[in-house]
């Protein structure tokens, strides 16, 4: 699989569901690798990454892709289940998205429809994707970003990702 | 006048973003929760339970649980599984409803989601929501 999509940036999206910044990540996402960067990006499935017993279904090629390559998560809220999933099977993430990064930068976005992104929820995962897809230029450019390294191996605990932030 | 069931039903997708399946999992879970059985199901990500969230773990353990899956890799029953100590109370996939509703070819978008997907999201909800009634039922049965 490495070899056949070499130089090829990976996106994983939380795609958390109970929280309007879960679709958010997953429209940024999908922008990211259907328009904006079709040959620069490969979309990473958060669920599969995450999966018990992927080893015996072969899932296990995401986690190898994303060991090999970098990759970028993308963040609904501040659990940053992405990131954690990442650096806990696969290494250091060359780059974080977070949605309230945006929201934070642009406070008239309100964005409240988790089921189907409303206007705002569309602007919001549209200047993700526009970040995302420049990040990706920069790593198609330059080497992994080996900043923010948490890549020891976890246990669950109280909702921490065991790699020393929250 | 009619028993608040005690427990809760979550709805756990595992919202799977390469194929459609996944949305049309995420949706179903969404009509659920907002309106089949909005007073007897939760929803929660998926992830933060992989994760190891205590919270919700403990939450998951001590109501009940129906898992939809998009593809045979079953993530969301294997998560579930692996991260509680339990075998979900339901599973449903999503493919299943498309086997059955050959007529509706769901479409390949996912952002929105497109008209037979939609379709086919809202069946498989009125069966997730048959399946919640069955569970409470039976625990309401068990306690009386």
């Amino acid at each position: 699989m490495a070899q056949l999509i070499k130089n090829k940036v990976g996106i994983i999206a939380c795609s958390g569901e109970e929280l309007v910044g879960g679709t958010i990540t997953r429209a940024a996402a999908r922008m990211v690798v259907e328009k904006l960067r079709p040959e620069k990006t490969i979309i990473l499935c958060q669920p599969l990454f995450m999966a018990g017993g992927l080893e015996r279904h072969g899932g296990q090629q995401e986690r190898d892709f994303s060991r090999d390559h970098p990759t970028i998560t993308i963040e609904g809220c501040d659990e940053e289940c992405a990131r954690c999933a990442v650096e806990r099977y696969s290494g250091p993430v060359a780059a974080i998205f977070r949605v309230e990064d945006i929201l934070k930068e642009n406070p008239g976005l309100k964005p409240i429809a988790r089921e189907e992104l409303d206007a705002d929820g569309l602007k919001v995962a549209k200047i993700l994707a526009m970040k995302i897809a420049d990040k990706v230029d920069e790593l198609m450019g330059d080497k992994r970003d080996e900043d923010g390294s948490c890549s020891d191996p976890i246990q669950p605990s109280s909702g921490g990702c065991g790699c020393g932030s929250k | 006048m009619q028993r608040m069931p005690e427990k809760k039903v979550y709805i756990l997708p595992c919202s799977g973003i390469g194929k459609v399946f996944g949305s049309i999992g995420r949706e179903a879970s969404y009509i659920v929760v907002n309106e089949l059985a909005e007073a007897k199901t939760k929803l929660s990500c998926l992830p933060l339970i992989v994760k190891g969230k205590k919270e919700l773990i403990d939450d998951i353990n001590e109501n009940h649980v129906i898992v939809i899956d998009g593809c045979p890799l079953k993530c969301s029953y294997n998560d579930v599984k692996s991260a509680t100590s339990k075998e979900p109370d339901g599973q449903f996939m999503s493919t299943d409803v498309v086997k059955y509703n050959r007529e509706l070819k769901p479409e390949s978008e996912i952002m929105p989601l497109g008209q037979n997907a939609k379709k086919l999201a809202r069946q498989l909800a009125e069966k997730i929501s048959e399946k919640v009634d069955e569970i409470l039922d039976s625990d309401n049965e068990g306690g009386e």
